[in-house]
């Protein structure tokens, strides 16, 4: 029996400023009387000084965030004991954030779930009891089948975030047949993908910094939100001389970086980009041939946009029309060597999609995707999935269910991959148009991730079965019926991974410990019970990733040994020359999309005016830190010690008015939920904001170094969805706040 | 001789971006513990009132200096420097004393309380005797934090430094620290040198102890010399038959 | 107690008769002590090898250093010989505390009337002045003095040597108490330093002088001459004559009883005594 209430050492509130003296500099007065002359040099110590020299260099993927940055996990006696960036990456370039030097604390995390558990008693009361892997995968089977034989496979949610083995992952939803598939993404980029969709016909454009002389940020907070590659690039950038504009309410460390930091009032970015729109369009600033050799719709921006003039957005936004005005002819100026970025987490209005499309035509209008040397957004697409093979399939069995989270009879637009969560959620609670009966949740943490943790907390009551795999008691998988322990990143294989021109694996640098297993494993294993066996047609990991490079001729054992392999160029996967045709309707940048005039929206970017606070309410900002992963990584002990700043940051204006100061007790409350959190009072955020980082306020005791640390901001969320893109709005919260 | 290396760092602060992952990529490599780091990324804080902000971060570490206080408070030698000009630590030879730590005027030394000894940045010596960056430089993902040797012209921290002005952490107190800065740091950041006391036992060692002791042993050598010079004179007659 | 005034004779007689001084753990005790502050006053000062605080040439520190296999094996030796010198000698005085060492303290220690004329006739006698030494008990009143520096600096060297050598140790028990590490090194050669002093005339005594070259070949054999006896620990010697005749006398009285020879008087002992 575990019972996670007796954990030792939980500690209920850690001093979160127990670095701060380190940083604190001795005060001394008078000098030490050195004695000048030559240093002694000594006779060298004999190699009796420590230092971690491995046995093994074990090349591997970085699973710390998305942006799966190849690694080599040095091993010495059988243990990790440092992570390294592995220099052919592109991703990586040889070097790891603060999370992924971390990496192998989470494997090593005494929290980590290292058997099968299976609950004791009520749900969310932290007793679990220890199952062997046959007995656990047989009652999750049984339940689930259950659920199917009883109210259909639509019963059954399933849902997990981002990761390579999310293949199986769906294929095993797929076998089930269920329609219900939830994704962190709409919590995430569904604006700025489902703009991109039908704008450029590309998901999400690569960003290229080689040639960048002016980029724009909207929010994007690079330096903070770490791709590795991309911040360094951005870096680089900066360093070359290239002018960088930031539009975002607080001073992250990007705007300390930028060359322009433009506090814009949160929710009128849209107001600022079509001003730039108006500006570049009725001065005929921006690329003509371009524009009018591959774009539609363009012609008719100075009219559409005609009343967004720099003036206007001035009175919405708070930017001087100067400057809205400047900054356009600069972007202009600087012609394919401009980037508006697209932004990742684009979450933040309901306009959030207009402000995406707004984006998306100030790229077309620079042209810069025209070079796909020198231009600053990269659509080809080519050579995606590089012609890698997978096990057989037998055809998926038909669904006729409707999808709880309304995609697409309430969601016409939103692509079926990205899902409306927040809805999904809701459905569970409403039980419209249908009851769901159990949920599935593979590496995703909905207690934390979703707005609004009480509604959550509710649909997990109203569910009959509720399983997780994770490799920590996560604070869903601590309401849980049964928690899979997985393998971690480093104790196992996933599904091939392509980057550009090489193909990247993750393999087990260690043997996983306890008894967790991979995800392609359980989902094996788990499909068998269900009679989904013909789905998973690989005899284990290795004959998975076997089967994947057959096609290619490629060899597993060179993989192993190097991390990538090149994929062989073959003339149809990297076109010779530039083709610029878009996977649009009309096969050009659609500035004019006529799914979206169809669809009884807008077809050209416009403005739509966000909600915003009441007299004494403050826009609630959500944001990133450097030092951590959403709410998975608040329990890694090298984290904690780089991250100590789980404060409301509030203005000192804002704060003076109410009697506030640093370190004070305050109490944020929203329409759904109110918390208590010390207030950091900072020049670097609006005064009609404040901020919290997300993925603290853990509620699980299985996680004795993130238990009851900080808030969480997902109980204050209120939940808001956007009906293009179904993106949820999580800045579209207003709180009050006062002295608690 | 052509091969003798000066290694030495060169850092540029305007691209730190304070992600920390130097830090994290120190600890892990050394397993420093809990609560206590050997680098750091110094600020002095926020400049301005909204909207007119500024922040400067300063990746800040052992300066591995050519005149090093540290080496001088080092009773055993425990601390010492190699010949490509790395302050090291032997950990195995360091009782703990502590005097090292208080005599750096950049506080980058601490106590290693698990180990009993003084720890700080040693330049990942491991790492580049075999071919590796120190850890932290191998990982700086904003491109802040170069290493590299002075003596190579094509090296990268030689090739950084060219036509760029190059600052120090150097005030009163200039022990010709091996890390360079290609900005110049604000004055009020926490990275500059500060003087050190030297402390009690240090100065009755010092001023007291080593030529007290000296003095008695002189005194007592003196005495038995001159005893022994008035035995060759006189003979030694009293015990002759 | 001169020995000008005795007849030839009897000085000769004196010289050749030899007087058990030392027993043979003492002189084992000795010389494991005369080794041990031998080698760890050359890896003391070998591990002192900064600039500043070095007493003897840096070509000392390298060449032990190099014959250790560097600075870490050099302190570990040192450490390790200490805290086993330090076991022997607080073994040996925990041992014999109460049938030895009390004893001894009493007798060997305390400073008589005898013993403050002594210092004041020695410093007549080194200052070339004429003197007339008091007599002498077998620890003569500056082997006293010294070994009430000895037994301070001993017991002062083991602490501050424990101190440095367990500092991990001392620092979690105190909860930092570091300036317990930075006063003992100081400490700790500062008493050495003191007790070399003293062993400067130890050794110029024991080795060199040639009054006392008895009590330095006693430290081998554990046996002096009488006439050494006689002149430089008089009272000893008069004292290990009186237990040496009373032992006699006791087996001559076995004699008699046995019926084999005559009893000697008191007023004969004493006479021989003298």
């Amino acid at each position: 029996m575990i019972d996670y209430n007796k954990n030792p050492n939980l500690v209920t509130r850690r001093n979160f400023l127990k670095m701060a003296g380190l940083t604190a500099a001795g005060v001394a007065a008078g000098r030490v009387g050195l004695i000048s002359g030559v240093q002694p040099v000594l006779a060298q110590s004999n190699g009796h000084l420590p230092g971690p020299m491995a046995d093994a260099y074990v090349p591997g993927m970085c699973e710390m965030c998305v942006w799966r940055c190849g690694l080599f996990a040095k091993v010495k006696n059988g243990r990790i004991v440092k992570l390294d960036g592995h220099p052919e990456s592109d991703h990586s370039l040889g070097k790891l954030c603060a999370r992924g030097q971390s990496g192998f604390q989470n494997t090593y995390d005494p929290d980590r779930v290292l058997y099968p558990l299976i609950r004791v008693g009520e749900r969310g009361g932290g007793r679990f009891r220890r199952a062997s892997w046959d007995e656990a995968l047989d009652l999750v089977a049984e339940k689930m089948q259950g659920i199917k034989d009883q109210y259909g496979p639509e019963a059954m949610i399933f849902s997990s975030t981002h990761n390579l083995s999310q293949v199986q992952f769906e294929n095993l939803l797929n076998g089930f047949g269920s329609p219900n598939y939830g994704t962190q993404r709409s919590l995430c980029f569904n604006a700025m993908v489902t703009a991109f969709l039908l704008t450029y016909g590309v998901e999400e454009p690569a960003r290229n910094y080689k040639f960048a002389e002016y980029i724009i940020l909207t929010g994007r907070n690079l330096m903070e939100a770490i791709s590795t590659s991309e911040t360094y690039h951005l870096s680089d950038a900066i360093a070359r001389g290239a002018k960088l504009v930031v539009l975002d309410p607080r001073f992250t460390k990007t705007a300390a970086k930028a060359d322009e930091w433009i506090p814009i009032k949160p929710g009128t970015d849209l107001a600022f980009h079509l001003a730039l729109i108006n500006v570049i369009s009725t001065e005929r600033l921006g690329d003509c041939d371009f524009v009018e050799q591959f774009t539609v719709g363009c012609q008719d921006l100075p009219t559409v946009t005609a009343e967004y003039t720099p003036e206007w957005a001035e009175k919405i936004t708070g930017v001087p029309a100067d400057t809205i005005r400047r900054i356009a002819r600069e972007f202009a100026s600087h012609g394919h060597r401009s980037m508006a970025h697209p932004g990742w987490r684009t979450s933040n209005f309901v306009n959030s999609f207009q402000t995406e499309r707004a984006i998306a035509t100030l790229n077309a209008l620079v042209g810069n995707v025209l070079n796909q040397e020198e231009g600053c957004l990269i659509t080809d697409t080519a050579g995606e999935g590089a012609g890698l093979g997978k096990p057989p399939q037998p055809a998926y069995p038909r669904v006729s269910a409707l999808r709880l989270d309304g995609v697409p009879w309430k969601y016409p637009l939103v692509p079926l991959k990205l899902g409306v969560f927040q809805d999904m959620r809701d459905a569970i609670l409403t039980g419209d148009p249908y009851q769901a009966h159990g949920w599935f949740i593979s590496r995703q943490n909905p207690a934390q991730s979703l707005p609004d943790r009480g509604k959550t907390i509710e649909a997990f009551k109203k569910l009959d079965f509720i399983v997780t795999v994770d490799i920590i008691m996560n604070d869903t998988a601590w309401f849980s019926d049964v928690a899979l322990p997985e393998a971690s990143y480093l104790e196992r294989y996933d599904p091939l991974n392509v980057v550009g021109d090489k193909i990247w694996l993750r393999q087990p640098a260690i043997e996983p410990l306890g008894e967790a297993k991979s995800a392609l494993w359980i989902y094996k294993q788990l499909g068998e019970r269900l009679g989904l066996g013909d789905y998973f047609q690989y005899a284990d990991e290795e004959d998975y990733i076997r089967q994947q490079l057959a096609p290619l001729g490629l060899s597993f054992d060179e993989l192993k040994q190097r991390g990538y392999v090149e994929i062989p160029h073959g003339p149809e996967l990297r076109p010779a020359e530039f083709n610029p045709t878009f996977n649009t309707p009309s096969g050009k940048i659609e500035v004019y999309s006529e799914t979206l005039a169809n669809a009884g929206f807008s077809g050209y970017p416009t403005w739509e005016a966000p909600p915003e606070p009441g007299p004494s309410e403050f826009y609630l900002l959500t944001g990133k830190v450097a030092q951590h992963t959403q709410m998975g990584t608040q329990n890694n002990p090298y984290l904690h010690q780089v991250f100590n700043n789980t404060g409301l940051w509030i203005n000192p204006e804002a704060a003076k008015e109410r009697g506030i100061h640093n370190g004070d007790m305050v109490r944020v409350t929203s329409s759904v939920g109110s918390v208590e959190i010390d207030a950091y009072v900072t020049e670097a955020i609006r005064p009609d904001c404040v901020y919290l980082t997300p993925g603290f306020g853990h509620m699980s005791k299985g996680l004795r170094q993130a238990y009851n640390q900080g808030v969480s901001d997902s109980d204050l969320h209120v939940s808001f969805t956007d009906p293009i893109s179904g993106g949820q709005a999580l800045s579209q919260t207003f709180v009050t706040i006062e002295k608690a | 001789m052509a091969d003798v290396k000066r290694y030495g760092y060169v850092i540029d602060s305007a691209r730190c971006i304070d992600c920390r992952a130097c830090l994290v990529a120190c600890r892990a490599e050394w397993q420093v513990p809990e609560g206590q780091t050997r680098i750091w990324v110094n600020s002095s804080g926020l400049k301005g009132t909204f909207p007119n902000l500024s922040q400067q971060f300063v990746p800040f570490q052992c300066q591995h200096c050519r005149d090093a206080p540290c080496l001088d408070a080092c009773p055993t030698g425990a601390t010492y420097r190699r010949e490509d000009g790395l302050v090291m630590i032997d950990e195995e030879a360091c009782i703990g004393c502590g005097l090292c730590v208080k005599a750096c005027p950049y506080d980058a030394r601490f106590y290693n309380e698990e180990k009993g000894v003084a720890e700080k940045c040693n330049g990942c010596y491991t790492r580049i005797d075999r071919g590796e960056l120190p850890a932290c430089v191998a990982t700086c993902v904003g491109g802040a934090r170069l290493f590299g040797d002075f003596n190579d012209p094509d090296s990268v921290v030689n090739k950084a430094l060219k036509g760029r002005a190059a600052h120090r952490l150097i005030n009163e107190i200039d022990t010709q620290p091996n890390v360079y800065y290609l900005e110049p740091i604000e004055e009020d950041n926490q990275s500059w040198p500060e003087a050190k006391e030297m402390t009690p036992a240090e100065t009755f060692w010092r001023k007291l102890a080593t030529p007290g002791t000296k003095l008695a042993i002189g005194a007592m050598v003196l005495g038995q010399a001159s005893a022994f010079a008035k035995q060759l004179v006189s003979g030694e007659n009293e015990f002759e038959e | 107690m001169s020995t000008v005034n005795l007849p030839l004779a009897e000085r000769k007689r004196l010289k050749k008769k030899k007087l058990t001084k030392h027993h043979l753990a003492n002189i084992l005790t000795h010389w494991f002590n005369a080794f041990s502050w031998g080698f760890l006053l050359a890896t003391g000062l070998a591990i002192l090898g900064n600039r500043v605080y070095q007493t003897v040439p840096a070509q000392w520190s390298a060449f032990l250093r190099n014959l250790f296999g560097g600075l870490a094996p050099l302190i570990k030796w040192h450490e390790s010989w200490g805290m086993f010198w330090a076991f022997v000698i607080t073994f040996n005085v925990l041992v014999g505390f109460r049938k030895y060492f009390m004893p001894f303290g009493a007798r060997r220690m305390m400073l008589d009337q005898d013993d403050l004329e002594w210092f004041k006739q020695y410093g007549r006698k080194l200052a070339g002045l004429s003197y007339q030494l008091p007599e002498q008990d077998d620890y003569n009143a500056g082997q006293k003095a010294f070994s009430y520096v000895v037994i301070l600096g001993i017991i002062t060297i083991i602490a501050t040597g424990l101190i440095m050598t367990f500092s991990p140790q001392v620092m979690r028990a105190t909860g930092g108490m570091q300036w317990l590490i930075q006063w003992a090194m100081p400490i700790h050669f500062t008493a050495v330093g003191l007790v070399v002093a003293g062993l400067v005339v130890h050794i110029y005594m024991g080795a060199i002088f040639p009054e006392e070259r008895s009590a330095f070949f006693s430290m081998f054999s554990g046996k002096v001459d009488a006439l050494y006896a006689y002149s430089h620990h008089h009272k000893w010697y008069k004292r290990y004559i009186r237990a040496e005749q009373e032992w006699e006398a006791g087996e001559l009285a076995k004699d008699i009883e046995m019926g084999v020879g005559t009893a000697v008087s008191d007023a004969e002992l004493d006479e021989l005594a003298d």
